[in-house]
């Protein structure tokens, strides 16, 4: 019972990880989500150059693990002499990049999903290649894009916990400080596992919800 | 780079380790999975709800806190894993949860009918499942599962903080050593990407031999290329994404 105590006597710095988790996972959201944008729409238009560097950038997110690319980013930085980029830096374009490989097969797939038959006719109107992507294209392929895009941010959340290890303070890190005090880390890790689902799991509902609608229509 | 290549046993000793761990994980996954998705379809209302909170508890938070609740908070109950089991536990009870999802949906995606038409020809419930129902859900169940068994592989680097050697602890053992910081990591980034290669081709091969008719992406007539499981896998990806 005491240990349980003592988590709740360290609440606060475990409300401060929250919050730092929280700007973290919202700053990777954004930026994720644009990038697999950008990428989807190099694979779609096949632009030159740019479709072999981003097949290359996905083979090399998606292949190898996050940890040891946060690892990679973080010290190679400094080893090429480009010191004093905080931490919260580093994690975001990390993870933004790893997510970011993921998010963009879903921007594929829903993308490739509207028929040709739209986008020629759509040409045929006069709509510039823009316009057709913008009115035409991509509100269709919505549907398709949104259940796994939040099924990436479900992902997403939980892999911000790996910024604990090069030093970011979020709530894992906190509630590794409070172990160190308190000697409780059953109690603590399971408080940072509940504030993790609390994160997650309204997303996975969202992501479950619109699934369900998808199926529907 | 040059001074990183001495290493180069280590490098191989700990991708060895990383694939032990990755099997077992794998094959405690799969384990895990199969009896996660017969408690779900299962009628027993106890066992579909138990189930279902091992997979929403496991599916939403991360394999980092889970490790570490597994490694660090049990030895408080007296249960005191040693690095490497805790690694494949916690791994395999995680990927356990997406393979009961994974599983589930694939039974449920064996038309009724099919079912029916096996009980109307007089099989029993046992050969029906059997004959029937798992080897259609083996094919909605395949890509994924091995989508699966990368994201197992890639989630072993996790280890390297509770101790265990294997490639990422490595690559920081060797960076250490050596300062040779950009060289170290390349050497393990190459080795993972050898390794998660390597099983999607190898997935491709199975596959072929094993599906007839063959599945969609393992199609391709004749020499199977470098990138043939691609085809294959990225259509598979679990939407909640991978153990890591």
């Amino acid at each position: 019972m005491t240990e349980w105590l003592a988590v709740w006597q360290n609440s606060g710095l475990l409300v401060q990880g929250f919050v730092n988790t929280l700007i973290l996972t919202v700053a990777a959201i954004v930026g994720s989500t644009l990038l697999g944008f950008i990428y989807a729409l190099v694979r779609y238009y096949k632009v030159p150059i740019a479709e072999q560097i981003v097949t290359v950038l996905l083979e090399v997110f998606r292949g190898s693990p996050l940890l040891i690319q946060l690892l990679f980013i973080y010290f190679g930085l400094a080893f090429m002499g480009i010191r004093g980029v905080p931490v919260l830096v580093v994690c975001i374009i990390t993870i933004t990049f790893y997510q970011g490989a993921y998010i963009s097969e879903v921007f594929r797939a829903g993308l490739e999903s509207v028929g040709a038959g739209q986008k020629e006719a759509a040409r045929t109107l006069g709509l510039k290649e823009f316009q057709t992507m913008m009115f035409v294209i991509l509100p269709q392929s919505l549907p398709v894009i949104y259940p796994p895009l939040f099924g990436q941010f479900v992902a997403l959340v939980k892999h911000t916990a790996l910024a604990s290890v090069i030093g970011y303070m979020d709530i894992l890190r906190y509630g590794k400080a409070i172990i160190d005090r308190e000697h409780n880390p059953f109690e603590v890790y399971f408080t940072v596992a509940v504030l993790y689902f609390v994160i997650s799991y309204p997303l996975s509902l969202i992501a479950q919800r619109l699934e369900k609608k998808a199926l529907k229509v | 780079m040059i001074q990183v290549l001495p290493y180069l046993p280590e490098f191989l000793d700990g991708m060895w380790l990383t694939v032990r761990v990755s099997v077992l994980a794998f094959i405690g996954s799969l384990f895990l999975g199969t009896i996660g998705a017969l408690a779900r379809l299962s009628p027993v209302k106890i066992l579909n709800f138990i189930a279902g909170i091992y997979v929403e508890a496991i599916r939403n938070t991360p394999a980092l806190v889970q490790i570490f609740i597994i490694f660090f908070g049990l030895p408080a109950f007296g249960i005191v894993l040693p690095a490497f089991w805790a690694g494949v536990v916690a791994l395999a009870v995680n990927a356990g949860a997406y393979n009961t999802e994974i599983i589930r949906a694939g039974i449920q995606a064996v038309p009724k009918g099919q079912l029916e038409a096996a009980r109307t020809l007089g099989l029993t419930r046992f050969t029906t499942f059997m004959r029937v129902t798992f080897p259609q859900a083996m094919r909605t169940v395949y890509p994924p599962i091995i989508n699966e068994f990368i994201a197992i592989i890639l989630g072993t680097s996790l280890l390297s903080i509770i101790g265990l050697t294997e490639l990422t602890s490595t690559a920081q053992i060797v960076n250490s050593l050596t300062f040779a910081t950009i060289g170290a990591f390349s050497v393990s980034l190459v080795l993972y990407l050898v390794l998660t290669n390597l099983v999607s081709y190898l997935s491709v091969v199975f596959a072929r031999t094993t599906f007839k008719p063959p599945l969609p992406g393992t199609t391709r007539k004749g020499r199977i290329g470098f990138l043939a499981g691609k085809k294959l896998l990225v259509r598979a990806q679990t939407a909640n994404g991978g153990a890591q």
